[in-house]
């Protein structure tokens, strides 16, 4: 079981890092694309034409590979107007109901986003952007990142942890 | 259905699992379920056409500014260049009377225009000021209040993550709204300072004067050329490329994150470690902001399917009044939802409503996103949560009530009203500088 649980550790904090990975490589990516732009016309070079279909891509990317990864930092944002004045028990109470449908939620994203990715494989359906680029790429992290999601959740609701802390704390946002 | 049921309907579903204590993403992402599901009569074949669609407004290009203003905000303050702007400020301003209120307008102002979020521009200036203004005797009104106005100056000053949010939402041009915040930012700097300079003439005790070194004109001129001039080097790269239409907001964005490492390596101050933090950051506030982004572009596909827009619009433009008695509500009604609500959820409710009533008013869009943008500026200032009254507790001395930051920040609060007075009788001053690009 410990085994289990460190791959699954693994699994989560891999997909971290190719998240980082993927939005460091926009930023090179864009930037390289700027200076192949105004630059490349004098070495006899020319911007890459699937450099903004891959930006576009690399966006969903970034979000659903970090999407397991943010649930297990308590990194979303939530309402607290009404659960900071509500009596503890039934605060509990609040709390498991709203794992449970957040588990049910990512699991229905889940199991639809694994259909609508196998239908893009096997159709071969093109998403036309800049370029034509398979539809299922686009797709990909899809079903596993909210299959995660729904897991993270599932680790609240049987007690591991609790995504609520305390009430002044400040989550970053924009 | 009649339009109202939908409307109460599917905004009583997202109230009350935000009410809950459910992730505002995961709020949006189960409404959108069952929304969609009720309005086609249960009929499962519409979800994958939910997943479908919840790909289409984060795979936009446009959006490439959020992540990379995130980062380069980051990089900012993690690199120590915020501390080298501030060092620069504090040489500058000499023996100033309430010279630590006047340093945060300033430094929050250029921090403003090098970071794109209010959120770390309020937890820097607050980490930094409140203790030194404690130390000074300042009075906790005095400390408080100019960096709550101050930091939310990021979401209008450009670069302005939540700006790039807002127009790409709104399905408006980013790079105009970006611009369109630059004269109005700084107009607010400015009567920020005047109103630092009203409190300090009704309560001059609040600020007590205190020796400063002095320091010589040679001496402030080298540390503006090392600390202060270098800066703008990245604004030019964002902001000017922008304008010059050089690059799009997104390249430019990335471009402005490559100049704030080419000037935090020149002055030898670029280490792995503040890259690692910076991308972690990103990944942290992005892929959040990032996720909402992705369902509640559905909602709002969601709202119009089921005709509760388009009935919303038919109803509110029915009444005769006058346009800025609604644009006035609307400004109530955002102002009420940021008590509740942080700005990325209050904002993705109410565009799918106000932006296609704002166009039937007349307005201009730009125009509009900026009051918008102000607005959700001052709710983040109002109790009981708004979120930079929080970063502001986090930051502030022990015994400090939220009762004591919220009346520091009221003051404040009137000059972002103001502000909006002025652009509702003057509008060029927000859209000057966009008609040129």
């Amino acid at each position: 079981m410990g085994g289990v649980i460190r791959a699954y550790n693994l699994l989560i904090n891999l997909l971290r890092f190719l998240a980082g990975v993927v939005v460091f490589g926009i930023f090179v990516l864009i930037c390289v694309d700027v200076l192949l732009r105004i630059l490349g016309g004098y070495v006899g070079m020319q911007p890459w034409t699937y450099s903004v279909p891959v930006v576009e891509y690399g966006l969903l990317w970034f979000a659903m590979l970090a999407a397991p990864y943010l649930v297990r930092i308590k990194g979303h944002v939530f309402i607290e107007a009404v659960t900071s004045i509500v009596p503890p028990r039934v605060q509990w109470v609040m709390a498991k109901l709203s794992y449970l449908g957040c588990i049910v939620a990512s699991c229905i994203f889940a199991w639809y986003s694994w259909g609508v990715l196998l239908e893009a494989m096997l159709r071969g359906t093109l998403d036309i952007r800049a370029e034509e680029i398979p539809l299922w790429y686009l797709i990909l992290p899809m079903p596993l990142c909210f299959a995660l999601v729904a897991v993270e959740f599932g680790r609240y609701l049987i007690g591991i942890d609790s995504m609520y802390g305390d009430r002044t704390e400040v989550r970053e946002n924009v | 259905m009649e339009w109202y049921w939908a409307f109460l309907f599917l905004l009583g579903l997202i109230v009350s699992m935000m009410a809950l204590g459910m992730p505002v993403a995961f709020a949006f992402l189960s409404t959108n379920i069952l929304g969609w599901l009720y309005f086609n009569g249960w009929n499962l074949d519409v979800l994958p056409q939910v997943v479908d669609n919840s790909t289409v407004l984060i795979s936009r290009f446009t959006l490439g500014p959020v992540p990379m203003f995130i980062m380069m905000g980051s990089l900012f303050f993690h690199t120590g260049l915020a501390i080298r702007v501030f060092d620069g400020l504090e040489v500058l301003f000499g023996r100033l009377p309430g010279r630590l209120c006047f340093l945060t307008v300033a430094g929050g102002s250029i921090f403003s225009t090098l970071t794109g979020s209010s959120m770390a521009n309020t937890a820097m200036l607050g980490s930094l000021m409140v203790p030194e203004m404690q130390r000074r005797g300042y009075s906790r009104r005095m400390s408080m209040g100019p960096i709550l106005g101050t930091g939310g100056l990021a979401m209008i000053i450009p670069p302005s993550a939540l700006g790039v949010l807002l127009a790409s939402v709104a399905n408006i041009d980013v790079g105009k709204l970006l611009i369109a915040g630059f004269i109005p930012g700084f107009t607010l700097a400015l009567l920020y300072a005047g109103m630092i300079i009203l409190q300090l003439w009704l309560l001059p005790g609040s600020a007590p004067a205190y020796d400063v070194e002095r320091t010589s004109w040679g001496e402030k001129a080298r540390v503006v050329a090392t600390n202060i001039l270098p800066m703008s080097f990245v604004i030019f790269m964002v902001i000017g490329f922008i304008i010059f239409g050089w690059a799009t907001p997104t390249e430019a964005a990335a471009i402005g994150v490559m100049s704030v490492m080419i000037l935090a390596a020149a002055y030898r101050r670029l280490t792995r470690e503040a890259i690692f933090v910076a991308v972690d950051a990103t990944l942290k506030v992005g892929a959040m902001v990032f996720f909402i982004l992705m369902n509640s572009t559905v909602f709002s596909q969601l709202l119009a399917f089921s005709g509760a827009s388009q009935g919303m619009l038919e109803w509110v433009t029915g009444f005769e009044v006058h346009r800025l008695t609604i644009l006035f509500a609307m400004f109530c009604v955002l102002l009420l939802l940021g008590m509740f609500m942080d700005a990325t959820s209050m904002m993705l409710i109410t565009v799918p409503i106000f932006f296609p009533l704002a166009q039937t008013l007349g307005f201009d869009l730009i125009w509009f996103g900026l009051f918008v943008l102000i607005t959700i500026e001052m709710a983040g200032t109002t109790p009981p949560f708004g979120l930079l009254l929080y970063v502001m507790m986090g930051v502030a001395p022990k015994g400090t009530t939220l009762m004591h930051v919220a009346s520091a920040a009221a003051p404040f609060l009137l000059c972002d009203t103001v502000l909006i007075l002025i652009l509702v009788a003057f509008p060029p001053l927000a859209l000057w500088l966009p008609s040129l690009m």
